[in-house]
Formats: structure tokens, sequence, C-alpha cells
């Protein structure tokens, strides 16, 4: 099990590795290797395979320039936790973190994840022994149909790593990009704060 | 989607170059293009994604005179938590971002993308309708169909709005932008990246093929500057503007020395009040004044069958802007 990083620490890195620097280390594409090193490299349209860091390990894909992160994880790697619902950044469902912020997969091409760290739902469980996150969103009950759930269960992992003990209104805050159609936000924000206080473990 | 060819440029020169080629795409975050490409309504044979110059073009610096540089590739969320941003001055450009959208769009989404972004017209953004805006037909739908998020002021063949929350705040406080072209670099006011005639087919923005933002300048602001945004909208998150309100006031002394009030969300690009600003300038802020001035920024409108609301809601907006910019 990737285990997630300890609350309060940041894993934000804004100016971090580009692209480029994942392509070069992680040296897979043919593509890249197939243009001169003073062009920039050029992939596509056709399908090639890149590596992904996916809850810390080095996961090859192959992909086109047009897939999405999301399809690129929920077809490629069959990671199927992410929800693919509006597929235009309007719900949620599909939250990821990427460097450690919460994202929308479904508008991220899955060409813009080389050279940064993922980390899925899936991350937060193996086997039967899950994360106290998700342990206390089973406590609380906070899920009905469960479909908005993987999306807020990564918005509420981001809300607790940045803020360790995150107040009412810091909740509201960070989870104001996931939609619950069967109105489970508050059940969400209390397994957030149990899970802030120890609970789940 | 379309397939296309992706290109990873290592530095501006590169990007620059790449970006000559017919038929290319410049990419931030690219939550605007991509929406817009599984749409159909952008076909490119070629994507020049710009984030790997991060580097380069990301982050918030003050620069020796004071002015404050923001790279066209700074994220919202960088933008809203950056220290340079917590002075008075600058709360309505803080605001006006942070209330952008979702936090998972804001961790992505760039200055420049948000600022240069497509119009979110029902009609011009689905395939299916035949909008003149849009190049598939002869008139604009909206114009007599539904047409509650469009334009009230500044229209004349097509009601389109513009909806970037940060251009308002940026023309409230005189902002410039720099781009590079080729080899070419500029350095414009902002209120030149809109077009003086936004007609139906004419670009949302002034930039040339391939012209690729680099960084907005903000001067730096005299003391007493104080700035609020404030907008309306259907819900709390999630959600365009239906209007909005930046202003820029200096004050001096109780009375008001100089002032920028820019309306968003109600034109198709975003608006300055010069007639409204004037109003404030040499007054003392009460709210007489405020509403006399909220009556005066949407002097001329010409609302819609389904939203002449904006008119009523707008003007509200418009006053608590200014009652927040003084308190
Ligand atoms: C659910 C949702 C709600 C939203 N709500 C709001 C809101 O309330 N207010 C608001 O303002 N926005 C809102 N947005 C829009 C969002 O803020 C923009 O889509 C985003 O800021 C675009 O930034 P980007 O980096 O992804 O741009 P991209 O999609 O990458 O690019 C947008 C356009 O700008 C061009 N471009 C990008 N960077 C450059 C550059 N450096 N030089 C030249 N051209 C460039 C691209 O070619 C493209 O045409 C919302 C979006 C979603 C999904
Ligand atoms: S599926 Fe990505 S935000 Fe809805
Ligand atoms: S639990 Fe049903 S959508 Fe949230």
């Amino acid at each position: 099990m990737t285990v997630p990083p300890d609350r309060g620490v940041s894993r934000r890195s804004f100016l971090k590795g580009s692209a480029v620097a994942g392509i070069a280390t992680t040296g897979i594409t043919a593509a890249a290797h197939a243009t001169a090193p003073s062009k920039p490299a050029s992939f596509g349209p056709g399908e090639h395979e890149i590596v992904l860091l996916v809850n810390g390990k080095e996961r090859k894909v192959k992909v086109e320039t047009r897939t999405t992160l999301l399809d690129a994880v929920r077809d490629g790697l069959d990671l199927t936790g992410a929800k693919k619902i509006c597929d235009r950044g309007a719900c949620g469902g599909c939250t990821m973190l990427l460097d450690g912020e919460t994202i929308t997969s479904c508008l991220t091409l899955a060409m813009d994840a080389v050279g940064h760290e993922l980390q899925t739902v899936e991350s937060l469980s193996d086997g039967d022994k899950v994360h106290p996150l998700v342990q206390n969103f089973v406590h609380c009950d906070a899920m009905q149909c469960g479909f908005c759930t993987p999306g807020m269960v990564m918005s509420s992992l981001a809300c607790l790593q940045k803020r360790g003990k995150p107040t009412d209104a810091q909740m509201r805050h960070d989870l104001s990009g996931n939609l619950c159609r069967c109105g489970t936000y508050g059940r969400v924000m209390e397994a957030i704060q149990r899970t802030a206080v120890g609970g789940g473990k | 989607m379309k397939p296309f060819t992706y290109v990873v440029p290592q530095s501006l020169a590169e990007a620059c170059e790449a970006s000559q080629k017919p038929n290319t795409l410049l990419k931030g975050a690219g939550i605007d293009l991509i929406d817009r490409m599984k749409e159909r309504l952008q076909t490119p044979e070629q994507i020049v994604n710009l984030l790997p110059l991060k580097d380069e073009l990301a982050g918030v610096a003050v620069e020796a005179n004071g002015e404050l540089r923001i790279g066209a590739l700074t994220t919202l969320t960088q933008l809203e938590q950056h220290q340079a941003l917590a002075a008075p001055a600058f709360d309505g450009l803080r605001l006006a971002t942070g209330m952008t959208a979702t936090p998972q769009v804001r961790n992505r989404a760039t200055v420049a993308g948000n600022i240069l972004q497509f119009t979110r017209c029902w009609y011009v953004r689905s395939e299916a309708f035949h909008c003149l805006h849009g190049g598939r037909g002869p008139t604009c739908l909206a114009m007599t169909g539904e047409n509650r998020y469009h334009s009230v002021l500044g229209w004349s063949d097509c009601v389109r709005v513009h909806p970037s929350n940060l251009a308002p705040p940026l023309l409230a406080l005189d902002a410039e932008y720099s781009t590079r072209l080729g080899d070419k670099v500029r350095r414009r006011k902002f209120s030149e990246l809109f077009p003086a005639d936004p007609r139906a087919q004419n670009p949302e923005h002034t930039l040339e093929a391939g012209e690729i933002v680099t960084a907005i300048h903000v001067p730096a602001q005299p003391a007493g500057t104080r700035s609020a945004y404030c907008e309306s909208r259907e819900k709390l998150t999630f959600d365009w503007a239906t209007t909005a309100c930046a202003v820029r006031l200096v004050l001096a002394g109780g009375v008001i020395t100089a002032a920028n009030l820019v309306l968003g969300a109600v034109a198709p690009v975003p608006l300055p009040r010069e007639k409204a600003s004037a109003l404030l300038v040499g007054q003392k802020p009460s709210a007489a004044l405020f509403a006399k001035v909220a009556e005066m920024a949407y002097a001329g409108a010409s609302p819609l069958a389904h939203n002449d609301y904006k008119l009523t809601i707008g003007k509200a907006i418009v006053r608590q802007a200014l009652d927040e910019a003084v308190r």
C-alpha cells in the first residue's frame, strides 16, 4: 500500500519537474528518441507508451496524445476508482491528486502527467486494509449511491494533508469542487473530522 | 477529440518556433481547450504544450520598481495564495481568483488561460447549433433564444459574454501584458488584449496566431489604493458569474482621488465604465454616490428577453463592490 503523506506535510511542488524532465528520466517514448535533441519532443497523433508514476509505482500505459488522464488510468491501468461523470470538469467525480493537489483528471491530458506524482483512490486500500479516512467514510455512512465518493475521498485527503485539523469553513472550501447528488456533504465532513482526530485507525 | 501532434518544447524559443506551424494551438492546463476539443469546436493538427515552460513562465515576483510580475503559467491557486496579493490594493484580484471555478480547476488553470478562455455561450459551444459566432449559421441564436446568461451591454450582432474572472480586476489595476511572437517581444496595455469591436466571428482576443502571453504586469499602486471584486451567480461554486464588478479606488483624506470600475460577465468583452468611474473622483464615499455610480455603470444597457435581471443584480453588485472597497 502506498502510504499517503503525513498530515500537514505539503507535497505541493508547483515548479517541479516538467513533462520534459519526466520523459527524459524515464526515457520511454520511441518518438522522443526519434527526434533530434535540438528540436522539441513531439508525439502522436498515433498511440505510444508513456510511464506514469501512479501511487508510488512507475506504470507503463499506451495512450494517444488526446487520451485524458482519467481514461488512461481507468482504461489503460484498470484503476477504475475515479469516475467519469460529466467529463467536463464540472462534478469532481474524477478527482485525483497530482503532486499532492486535487485535479480533475477528465480535463487533464495523460501526457501532461508524465514526470509528476499521481495518487488515486486505490492508494488508500491494500486488500482488506484501508486508510483511516476510508474507514471513517464507512463509519460515518458518508455515502449513499457512492458515485461521487472516490472523488470526495481524494478531496478530503487533500484537505487533511494541507490543513491537519480543518475547520468547517476550510472543509467546505476544499470540498467545493465535488458534487454529491445524494447530499452526503455533512457526513463527509464528519468523516474528515474523525480522521483528523485519529479515528478509524 | 480529433487526434493531434503534441509538442513538448524545452524553451520559450522552441515553443515560439513550433507555434508558427499552421493549425497549431497553444495549451496551458487545457481546461478550456480540451473541453472545446471534446466538442470538436477545435480540431488542431498540433498542440504546443506550454506547461513544461513553468520554470520560465510561472510564479509571481515583485520587481524593483514595485511592479507585480505574474507569469502567464502561474496557476490560479498559486496566484491567490501569493503573499504579494495580500495588500488591500490587490483584494479584488485575489478574491476574483479565489472565486473562480473549483479547487481542482484552480490548482491547474493558468492565469493566461483564464483570461483567454472562450465564451461560455451554450449555442456557440455546441457544434449542433448553427450560430453566427461559431461560423456555423446566419444569426446569433442567443439573441432571440435562451439568453439569460448573455450580454446586456456593448453587443452588436452577437450577445456572448466574456467569462474571465481575472480580466476585470486586472483591467481595473491598469495591468499590462507581455507576449512573444517568433523573435518579437511586445508589451501592451491590458485593454488592447480585447477587441474594440467584438462582433461575431471576431476572435475573443487580439493575439496573433502563435503569439504567446508570457506575463501580466500590475503596476505598483499608490498609497491609499483599495480594490474589490464582487459577482453574482447561481451556484456558490462551479459557476461562472452572471454579473461581476471590479473596482480600484485611491483614497486620500477620505476623498476618492482616482477610480477604475470594470464590469464582467455582462458584455462580449470585460467592460471598463469610464463615466461611472469619473463620478467617483473628487467625492467622499456615500451610499447615495454609489447608487448613482451603479446607475451610470449600466447606463445605455439593452437587455434581452430573459436577462433584464442582470441590470437589477448588476447594480447591486456594483454598490457592494464599492462598499467593500472603502470598508
Ligand atoms: C466547472 C468549471 C467552472 C468554471 N468557473 C469559472 C469561473 O467562475 N470564472 C472563470 O473565470 N473561469 C471559470 N472556469 C474556466 C477556467 O477558469 C478556465 O477554463 C481556465 O482558467 C483556463 O486555463 P487553462 O490554463 O486551462 O487554459 P487552456 O484551456 O489551456 O487555454 C485557454 C485558451 O488560452 C490559450 N492560451 C493559454 N495559455 C496561453 C498563453 N500563455 N499564451 C497564449 N495563449 C494561451 C489557449 O490557446 C486557449 O485558447 C471554470 C471552468 C470549469 C471547468
Ligand atoms: S468527470 Fe471530471 S469533473 Fe466530472
Ligand atoms: S453518494 Fe450519491 S452522489 Fe454522492
